[in-house]
């Protein structure tokens, strides 16, 4: 295996990357001081994946929520099971299910290696029968309730659906009662076989362990494989909502709003600059230091959960801002009229250099936590970027960049969602 | 190990030097009586933390902490036993990570002393438009409880078990207390605060701890104390039970079984206890989390949590409405035999594995609020000492723990019948 490190000399933290023979990358950064060490085994497999490419190469449709069944049964074996395993070297193990991936994870702080085996064991040892997977629908059937309950995970969910027309990112994460209820265990192991070999996965691990240990056990533990990393369809989305506003009574106290734009993607992916300044610009425009906080605040029209983000992923890319609102349709008329301002007057440029600031500050303090670490790398490679690359392309951010990342955001790209009280 | 230092009379610094993460966190947590005053003292919180005299507006202290670095600052209510602690708290990025020559983290404590210490106030009033809105803000806050349907049944609980006691009252006093507070009332919290409440000051990261205890013990030279201890009461067993339930439009109903957990005081018994409360339903290897989930497929979540401040154990979980009885007849049944020690005896190495992963903090923010929930003990424990301790225990005092656990309080969060009528499987 040729390993390669990568050093970042102001974070004083480096890298060792490397690509094992089954396809599989690596990555581990081993921290001095700390004693424990965190591992995430993560496969290009989310939500969005509702379709697969078969033998004679066309995409074919799958339920919904699959990768999140998948990531749920993959701790069950024939004998003993994941949680038992890792109980018996003190690890706390977890798991979760994205719209882009699924990750296997664990925390410890005595018998790293251990741990380290037990994790791509299981996750490379798939065990279903009829009878677990109609367990399992009960457990997820009421972890579906439970995120339907939630005002802020809804609120989210009915702006996606609101903005998209077929992209998959619109369907909750868990897909719905109706499309787990097709899933049965032969799906599950043709589901397994395409997505979960080693070109489709990574493993990052952070904290108290040697580079050469991983390796060692990588070799040892991971089956090679001639599969290929699972390809996923580009379609291009209309570039307009498909409805403008929607809204959903819940038992809530008071009114919750989320305004998206929606951006028109030539291309499945946004470059990580592109996503930066896009982060800067709405920080630098709604952050609470910004006169537009301020204002929605003294007319009470926002409580100090308000603010604003890019959420992006293969095939789509928003802005969005949102908290909660007395009034959200005027709310919305002056964020709009805000950012309409920003557009011809420009942005201030003592605004932007602090957004930028926080956001390499943030960055930096993200490298505290082996959690935060191990999740970042794996996210960068699934993304096509080096450990770091976030870093270099926040301290070289332009206004002129971020400005341009204002220029996408359209008003008749535009949607509003509102969750409102039950009377 | 920490150190320790008395900065005056009941204001402790505790600190934990190390230069393994990239940022610094100081947590200033002040703890008061939990009474009537709650309402005055939670906004005087909040309005402490939107300025100060030197950064006299919301926008311009933010765009302060931008500059440095995107510090952050969060202002926290919350209840240990039978107190209500007020918290204060920065991270910031270590200095050696700035791009100029400066101190970030020396400034981050000069900018939290002034906080506390020289508020924006004027002819003691912290400013009627101020005041109005952290009012608005905070009402806002409580009538958000009930979106998160988990939460709040949890607080309701507790509210209806402890109805008699301090432990009953909102952390943040109700709505038309703090609709009730009066300027006077809310600058006399401030003054009450500087002169009456346990201080205790925690450092953790690369800060030099002796300029932060500097900084603070210079402010309290002017201040006269005269610091109340807050008393907790400790009920050992509850007695009828009673059963409380409310309706809501809602597709999950949630479950929360109160007991009372025999504790004469917060460290009664602690090891053992944390440890019961681990097996009971903590772990992935509980009696809960393997039977009431994965064995019955009842819920997604059900887990106990003890608050040993309050010397009380909650178990809660989100099921289909009708299936109440079911769950808590396995809830009790799963009480039944860890009392009666049908619990195999790797569990409880199990159990004491996790425990100590738990206690292993990687955050400064995991260390720092370990130091900060122990403002009120005479004693510092330690995260290793927590580990030693629960090292000890063997499976007759986890039994005898458990034996000591009695029902108090069950209240029940119902989903409206139609809801539950249409997603029946």
């Amino acid at each position: 295996m040729q390993i390669k490190q990568i050093t970042n000399e102001k974070l004083g933290e480096t890298v060792f990357c490397a690509k094992h023979s089954s396809g599989l990358e690596i990555r581990v950064m081993p921290k001095e001081g700390y004693t424990s060490a965190y591992a995430v085994f993560g496969v290009k497999y989310g939500s969005i994946d509702t379709s697969v490419k078969n033998d004679n190469g066309e995409f074919e449709t799958i339920p919904e929520g699959t990768a999140h069944f998948l990531e749920h049964k993959l701790f069950e074996s024939e004998d003993l099971n994941a949680f038992e395993r890792f109980a018996k070297t003190g690890a706390s193990a977890n798991a979760y299910t994205s719209f882009e991936k699924t990750a296997y994870l664990f925390k410890g702080s005595e018998k790293i290696g251990e741990s380290l085996e037990i994790l791509l064991d299981f996750v490379q040892n798939p065990y279903f029968t009829q009878q677990t997977v109609e367990k399992e629908q009960g457990i997820i059937g009421q972890e579906i309730r439970m995120y339907q309950d939630l005002p802020d995970w809804q609120v989210m969910f009915n702006l996606l659906k609101a903005l998209y027309s077929t992209h998959p990112v619109r369907i909750d994460i868990a897909g719905t009662q109706e499309s787990i209820a097709q899933i049965d265990a032969d799906m599950l192991y043709r589901l397994y076989k395409n997505f979960y070999n080693p070109s489709n996965m990574i493993l990052s691990v952070v904290g108290a362990i040697e580079p050469q240990e991983v390796f060692d056990i990588v070799d040892r533990c991971i089956k090679n494989s001639d599969g290929k990393a699972a390809e996923r369809k580009f379609v291009k989305e209309s570039p307009l909502p498909v409805q403008s506003y929607i809204e959903e009574k819940l038992s809530v106290a008071q009114k919750q709003f989320l305004l998206g734009f929606k951006e028109d993607l030539d291309e499945p992916l946004l470059s990580l600059e592109d996503e930066i300044a896009s982060q800067v610009m709405l920080e630098a425009i709604a952050g609470k230091s910004s006169p537009l906080f301020k204002r929605l605040l003294d007319e009470e029209l926002i409580d100090m959960g308000f603010g604003g983000e890019i959420f992006n992923g293969f095939g789509f890319s928003c802005v969005m801002l949102g908290g909660t609102s007395s009034d959200p349709e005027k709310t919305c008329e002056i964020i709009r009229a805000e950012i309409n301002r920003c557009k011809s007057e420009g942005i201030d440029p003592a605004a932007f250099e602090r957004a930028k600031r926080k956001f390499y500050g943030r960055y930096v303090m993200s490298y505290n936590d082996i959690d935060d670490t191990a999740n970042l790398m794996m996210n960068l490679h699934f993304n096509g970027y080096e450990p770091f690359a976030e870093l270099e392309v926040c301290k070289k951010l332009t206004l002129d960049k971020v400005q341009q990342r204002l220029e996408v955001i359209k008003d008749e790209a535009s949607a509003l969602s509102v969750i409102v009280p039950v009377e | 190990m920490p150190q320790v230092r008395m900065l005056a009379d009941r204001v402790r610094l505790v600190s934990e030097q190390t230069s393994r993460f990239k940022t610094g966190r100081i947590s200033v947590s002040m703890a008061l009586p939990m009474d009537e005053k709650a309402a005055a003292n939670s906004l005087l919180i909040f309005l402490l933390k939107r300025s100060c005299k030197q950064y006299p507006d919301f926008s311009l202290l933010n765009g302060k902490l931008d500059e440095l670095y995107g510090a952050a600052i969060s202002a926290g209510v919350m209840k240990i036993g039978e107190a209500q602690v007020l918290s204060l708290s920065m991270t910031c990025l270590d200095d050696r990570f700035a791009l100029t020559e400066e101190s970030i983290v020396e400034q981050c404590a000069q900018l939290l002393a002034s906080m506390i210490f020289s508020p924006n106030c004027k002819n003691s009033s912290f400013g009627a438009d101020n005041l109005a809105m952290e009012k608005r803000l905070l009402i806002q806050r409580i009538e958000e409880e009930l979106n998160d349907k988990r939460t709040y049944a949890f607080n309701k609980c507790i509210e209806y078990m402890c109805a008699n006691e301090a432990y009953g009252r909102d952390k943040y006093g109700t709505v038309e207390e703090i609709q009730n507070v009066k300027m006077a009332d809310v600058y006399a919290a401030w003054k009450n605060l500087l002169s009456t409440a346990i201080f205790q000051i925690t450092v953790v990261g690369g800060a030099d701890a002796d300029k932060v205890a500097d900084i603070f013990e210079e402010k309290f030279k002017k201040i006269e104390r005269n610091p109340v201890m807050p008393e907790t009461v400790f009920i050992l067993r509850g007695g009828h039970f009673n059963r409380y339930e409310e309706t809501f439009p809602v597709n999950q109903g949630k479950l929360v079984i109160g007991f009372r957990a025999g504790m004469h005081h917060s460290r009664d018994n602690i090891f053992a206890v944390t440890v019961m409360n681990d097996i009971f339903g903590m772990g992935t290897y509980s009696k809960l989390f393997m039977n009431v989930r994965e064995k019955l497929s009842l819920a997604y979540y059900c887990w106990s949590r003890l608050i040993a401040s309050k010397g009380i154990v909650l178990v809660e979980c989100g099921i289909d409405t009708d299936k109440e009885k079911k769950v808590s007849a396995e809830i009790l049944s799963q009480l039944t035999d860890l009392r009666n020690g049908k619990t195999d005896p790797e569990v409880l190495e199990s159990s004491k594995r996790s425990l100590k992963e738990k206690y292993t903090f990687t955050t400064p923010e995991g260390i720092c609020s370990w130091y900060s929930s122990q403002v009120l003990q005479d004693e510092i424990l330690t995260p290793d000492a927590m580990v030693n301790g629960v090292e000890t225990v063997t499976m007759e005092q986890v039994c005898e723990a458990a034996k000591k656990l009695s029902i108090d309080t069950i209240y029940m969060l119902k989903a409206q019948e139609e809801e539950v009528a249409e997603n029946a499987d």
